[in-house]
């Protein structure tokens, strides 16, 4: 007991003890949806305009895997008013770097500009908010892109699979079933009036967070975002307005009634023609039904044992475990378990498998966190000669002692330690500063949990962390991946 | 502390918005300084020149310490320094590596070393104790030999992995290719070189390499300059050590005429391609600024980039199309390609040497030159955000000898350069007809890759871009009849210390010895590193033409063949059962008995005697053999005249595929000659073979084994 209660004191020191630096942000929402998160820093004459729209592959459908990474890919393509490789070249030329990523649950896009180019960051992003060119040409050049990047990223890297394989075990029916990068085959079958669909569905304003951090003046960013976000049509009017613009006259009129003349391409919002107005206010109503998947309830309720053949010269070996989403409340726990085992050069599967039985070329394992659930990994590379049977019986020796004993006071100090450091440096760049708000606003919770997510680590306790062990790493519910060399043992004749 | 959360709704929907015109582009702001802040350079007592950038945004500091001394080279001992460098953290006199290691991840800091600096870096407050332990490794690091033995076991697995790992193998060939033998960087580690690798060299090079002469510490972030001089003498300054060794290397190794070279990845999807060359400049000439600008128009890592348009954006041939340009003060290079899929290998090679070509003959156009100049201003602008910028600034002057104001005229100096002064720069330095063009991929795509090596003659390198040798073919004075005459004597005659007679005719004595062998069974233990279980193959010959052979780990039948003389089949686990059809049999039947070569004349089998080769420096026969289905070279050794080695080559469902068996500690076994030892190998699969046991003239029960 009385140990328990030095830790409390301890715990509540660190956290007084910590010059730790307030992130001060304004966030609020605009009429159609937007929500915009702005941080104003002076010490760097840059700043960070970026987009998180909430699709990820998550969100696809079972024969058209791959769509969000895809557009992640055919949205730098240009706009209506951005020409083919323009927009890239746009901000290049004007000193700026741009970039955007994807994942099972979000697509990501960021310019890094100097700090006089804001406006042509916002510009740029609301261009692609608004009516991005989805074209049978950039969709034929971005998929042969997208395939070379799944052969260099996978398919031509030793291990690579290992996601792919254990995310299609792990889950059957919820759509993690794939991972972000998808089938090249679905990506084949779609055509242009799919690809125009998702962006219709998910590329719209009730469906992003505006984050811009940087040195920039608050009341002047309003202004310009005002003027290039909340000028982008609500609810499905947003569509009306593609449509305005890509569609003849015939088809226009005979999509929606109303002649394509009676709206000014100029002033689209505010149509002179009463059909026009009152079909725009009608669209406006309509709201945008984004679909998104149930949480999983599916469990793995069995131990699954698979052989992998690759293109390697060691045998590795997976584990895999079901953790919960990352928003509840065991995942602090459980992230800092696996830093108990696999966080730096002392942690505990690290001294055992590599260093002290010297089983393992790599091992380590992470917490994977997604936001309808998690996954849980041990990974492992053979020693030259090593079965992997060892190295799985060594894993579960430090599964069992995790399960079965408290972690030391010592070693759960420096794992706070350790996230003390991580968390103070955590927000050393603008970029990362505007992107952990978005991340923060749309999947934790609130954006404020930039500033206050020490604490819920800091809460948690030794007991916490044997709990969680005992309660996530189920040893006879668990996936279990041996990668193998592929073998070319046919071709052995010795005649 | 203010925070504003306006509620959805109290921004009040009545915002009517204005007519936009948003085919108008933005212009921008009047553009903001940027201010470059000084940085502190003092020296310690015993020689180290300390540079501190101050930065107190975030609560934490950190200590980079680099060694002055150039490369060494590493001879038979090749990887000696990054081994060495991966030691270091080993543990010193003082702590055990999981001290040290416990007492590093206590503070949350990062502690590390390699084979030519060491960084902290740690919350301020935990600044005596991260210091504690880094001038404990730096001065008392001892190596232990436990240690030394687990990072170079470990090291072997990494060697193995190599093999499979394109990336590693194409910067190893373009190091061998750019630089010559007697230049540090053409080093590459190989199995061999590890295996010479030991302690006391490690020791060795480590009291050499690290030490206070010569060396820069430079220090970033919360901490003032009264206390870091305080704390530099305080753990550093009583650090000592040798002079610092500053041989000079001198650039690259320069090519006349364009040469492919090859370094086979079996089962590659992509081809690794990088087309090279040396370049003739180190980082404190006054070109050097030109041509990064130059090769960032090229292949900078821009979507801009001429590489990047013309390779992915325009062919959407790759994912990424670079060139990276290496400037060093011992050896500058170029490095130009990607990863591509095998069908477009060699269009990619066509597009980068046109991009080579067309930047060394035509201005680039002022546009090209705008954006990349704009570019790189602002890729300058945002690098100041790291702290640890203005540091490398101040350390790349004093180490490259660069003028003092060489980062504050930067931005004008960039301004300054012309399309004229690109076009010269590409001129003396760049080339499309003197590269080295590496690929690592699949041997499919070799072919196509010959037009573009001017004598014709792609370049074969293993993993670790030592050259695979063709070794040419000399005349045999004797026929194919007499060599294998000569064989079949020396196998089944082996007491015999007669000097064997090159006759053409099969020698009679032998035909009356196999007569007496009814059947032979033998039995192989076959392992290799990365199988856990040895597989075991086993070899039944029954007289006249019976041949069986299976394959089994573990008791399981991996696979099998059989052929009695007449008719047969393979099975395999994955694929099952396949009866043998009309070219198989023909095939089968031409190597018939128990040492086929006996029959080769009777049979129809198809053979010539090429001439003369050296195998690992001793004379062979190489005879080529063909059976309508494969193609196999043996090689039987000049002196002995046992054949030690096969090379068979195998073409399936279009995928040709090399087979090398070789023989070895041949034993006197019933009368005749045979080997104990053998190794099979194939693409990356390598087995090492042991007989385990061979009997003759059993009873086997046919039946129990078709």
């Amino acid at each position: 007991m009385k140990n328990l209660v030095l830790t409390g004191v301890l715990s509540s020191m660190t956290f007084v003890g910590m010059s730790q630096r307030e992130i001060e942000y304004v966030e609020y929402d605009l009429d159609n949806g937007i929500h915009v998160i702005l941080h104003e820093e002076h010490a760097t004459p840059i700043v960070a305009v970026s987009v998180l729209y909430h699709v990820g592959s998550k969100n696809e459908q079972t024969n058209r895997t791959g769509f969000a990474h895809f557009f992640e890919h055919l949205l730098f393509e240009g706009s209506q008013n951005i020409d083919r490789g323009e927009y890239s070249e746009l901000v290049e030329k004007n000193g700026g770097m741009l970039n955007a990523n994807t994942s099972q649950d979000r697509t990501f896009y960021y310019e890094i500009l100097p700090s006089n180019q804001l406006e042509l960051g916002m510009w740029l992003e609301s261009e692609r908010m608004l009516h991005a060119n989805v074209d049978n040409t950039g969709i034929e050049t971005q998929r042969s892109v997208v395939k070379e990047e799944k052969r260099q990223r996978v398919d031509n890297q030793p291990y690579a699979s290992f996601i792919t394989e254990t995310f299609k075990r792990m889950f059957t029916t919820h759509p993690y079933n794939w991972v972000p990068i998808g089938s090249m085959a679905h990506l084949d079958a779609a055509e242009e009036a799919d690809y125009v669909n998702f962006y219709r569905t998910f590329y719209v304003p009730a469906n992003a967070t505006l984050s811009i951090a940087g040195d920039l003046d608050i009341e002047q960013t309003k202004k310009w975002i005002d003027k290039y976000f909340a000028s982008i049509p609500k609810g499905q009017a947003i569509n009306l307005l593609r449509d305005f613009e890509t569609m003849g006259p015939e088809e226009f009129k005979k999509e929606y009634g109303v002649a394509q003349v009676s709206f000014d391409r100029k002033d689209f919002l505010n149509p002179g023609n009463a059909a026009a107005a009152t079909l725009l206010k009608k669209m406006e109503g309509i709201q945008i039904d984004i679909p998104r998947p149930e949480k999983p309830t599916e469990k793995i309720d069995q131990v699954i044992t698979d052989v992998v053949y690759d293109n390697i010269q060691l045998p590795a070996l997976f584990m895999a475990y079901q953790f919960p989403s990352q928003t509840d409340e065991d995942m602090y726990a459980l992230e800092m378990m696996n830093d108990i085992l696999s966080g730096g050069t002392s942690a505990r599967i690290n001294k055992s498998l590599v260093e002290k039985q010297e089983l393992a070329q790599f091992a380590f394992s992470f917490a994977y966190g997604l936001e309808d659930a998690g996954v849980g990994i041990f990974a492992a590379i053979a020693q030259q000669g090593i079965s992997l049977d060892t190295i799985q019986l060594a894993f579960d020796a430090e599964i069992e002692k995790i399960q079965n004993e408290l972690v030391s006071q010592e070693e759960f100090e420096k794992i706070r330690n350790q996230y003390e450091n991580d968390f103070i440096s955590s927000n050393s760049t603008i970029a990362g500063i505007a992107e952990n708000l978005a991340d923060n606003h749309v999947y934790n919770g609130g954006a404020q949990k930039i500033n206050t997510e020490l604490s819920n680590y800091m809460n948690v306790t030794r007991e916490d962390i044997q709990r969680v062990a005992k309660q996530y790493l189920t040893q006879n519910a668990r996936i279990i991946l041996q990668y193998l060399p592929k073998e070319k043992t046919e071709a052995v004749d010795e005649k | 502390m203010k925070k504003y959360i306006i509620a959805l709704g109290l921004l009040a929907p009545t915002v009517l918005f204005g007519q936009i015109d948003r085919s108008i582009r933005p212009e921008a702001s009047p553009a903001p300084t940027i201010n470059i802040n000084d940085s502190e350079v003092f020296t310690t007592k015993n020689g180290i020149t300390v540079i501190l950038s101050e930065n107190h945004k975030l609560p934490r500091v950190s200590f980079n310490l680099v060694m002055g001394s150039n490369p060494e080279l590493e001879g038979i001992m090749a990887g000696l320094s990054d081994i060495a460098g991966s030691l270091i953290m080993s543990g010193t006199s003082s702590r055990t590596k999981d001290q040290l290691d416990n007492q590093i991840d206590y503070i949350g800091a990062s502690l590390s070393a390699d084979k030519n600096s060491m960084y902290l870096s740690c919350l301020t407050k935990h600044m005596d104790k991260g210091l504690t332990l880094m001038s404990d490794v730096l001065q008392n690091a001892n190596f232990p030999q436990s240690e030394v033995d687990r990072i170079i076991s470990q090291n072997k697995s990494g060697l193995l992995a190599t093999k499979s790992d394109a990336g590693t193998m194409s910067q190893n060939a373009v190091s061998v290719a750019n630089f010559s033998k007697s230049h540090p960087y053409s080093e590459v580690m190989t199995e061999k070189s590890l295996s010479n690798i030991n302690r006391d060299a490690i020791i060795q090079y480590y009291k050499r390499k690290f030490t206070p002469n010569g060396s820069y510490l430079v220090i970033v972030g919360d901490i003032s300059k009264d206390k870091a001089s305080v704390i530099a003498d305080q753990y550093f300054g009583n650090w000592m050590g040798t002079k610092v060794f500053q041989e000079q290397w001198g650039a690259g190794k320069f090519t006349k005429g364009n040469r492919v070279l090859f370094v086979k990845k079996p089962g590659a999807v992509q081809s690794v391609i990088k087309v090279s060359f040396p370049i003739n400049i180190t980082p404190s000439h006054e070109d050097y600024l030109k041509l990064t600008v130059l090769n960032n128009i090229l292949g900078g890592s821009m979507f801009g980039a001429r590489l990047m348009q013309n390779l992915r954006e325009d062919k959407a041939y790759t994912y990424g199309c670079y060139s990276r340009i290496n400037i060093t003060e011992n050896g500058s290079w170029l490095a130009a390609g990607g990863n591509f899929r095998n069908e477009v290998t060699d269009s990619a090679v066509t597009q980068i040497l046109y991009e080579l070509e067309r930047i060394t003959d035509e201005n680039v156009t002022k546009d090209e030159l705008d954006l990349i100049r704009s570019a790189m201003a602002g890729g300058f602008a945002r690098s100041l955000e790291r702290p640890s910028t203005v540091a490398r600034f101040a350390l790349n002057i004093i180490k490259n000898k660069l003028p003092k104001n060489y980062y504050q005229t930067y931005l004008k100096n960039l301004e300054a350069i012309t399309v004229d002064d690109l076009l010269l720069v590409a001129q003396k330095y760049f080339t499309s007809k003197n590269c080295n063009i590496v690929v690592v991929g699949n041997e499919d795509v070799i072919d196509n890759l010959k037009v573009f090596d001017t004598d014709g003659k792609i370049e074969m390198l293993d993993a670790f871009g030592k050259e695979v040798k063709e070794t040419s073919i000399m005349p045999a004075k004797i026929s194919a009849d007499m060599l294998l005459a000569a064989y079949v004597n020396k196998v089944t005659n082996p007491s015999s210390k007669k000097k064997v007679k090159m006759k053409a005719k099969m020698p009679k004595k032998a035909r009356k010895k196999i007569k007496k062998i009814t059947s032979m069974k033998e039995v192989f233990e076959l392992s290799m590193p990365q199988m856990p279980m040895p597989l075991i193959s086993t070899k039944i010959w029954i007289s006249p033409d019976t041949s069986v052979q299976f394959m089994e780990v573990n008791g399981m039948q991996m696979q099998k063949s059989y052929f009695d003389g007449t008719s047969g089949y393979t099975s395999n686990m994955q694929t099952g059962k396949e009866e043998y059809d009309a070219d198989d049999i023909n095939a089968e039947k031409k190597s018939k008995g128990l040492f086929p070569e006996m029959y080769y004349k009777s049979t129809g089998m198809n053979y010539e005697l090429l001439g003369i080769e050296k195998v690992d420096g001793i004379n062979h026969y190489v005879l080529k053999v063909m059976d309508g289905k494969s193609e196999t070279y043996s090689y039987y050794n000049k002196e002995t005249l046992l054949k030690s080695k096969s090379i068979s080559i195998q073409t399936q469902d279009g995928e040709t595929q090399e087979v090398v068996v070789t023989y070895d500690d041949f034993k006197e076994d019933n009368g005749i000659m045979l080997p104990t030892k053998t190794n099979i190998s194939t693409g990356e699969v390598n087995l090492s073979g042991k007989l385990k046991t061979r009997t003759f003239n059993e009873n086997i029960d046919l039946k129990s084994i078709k």
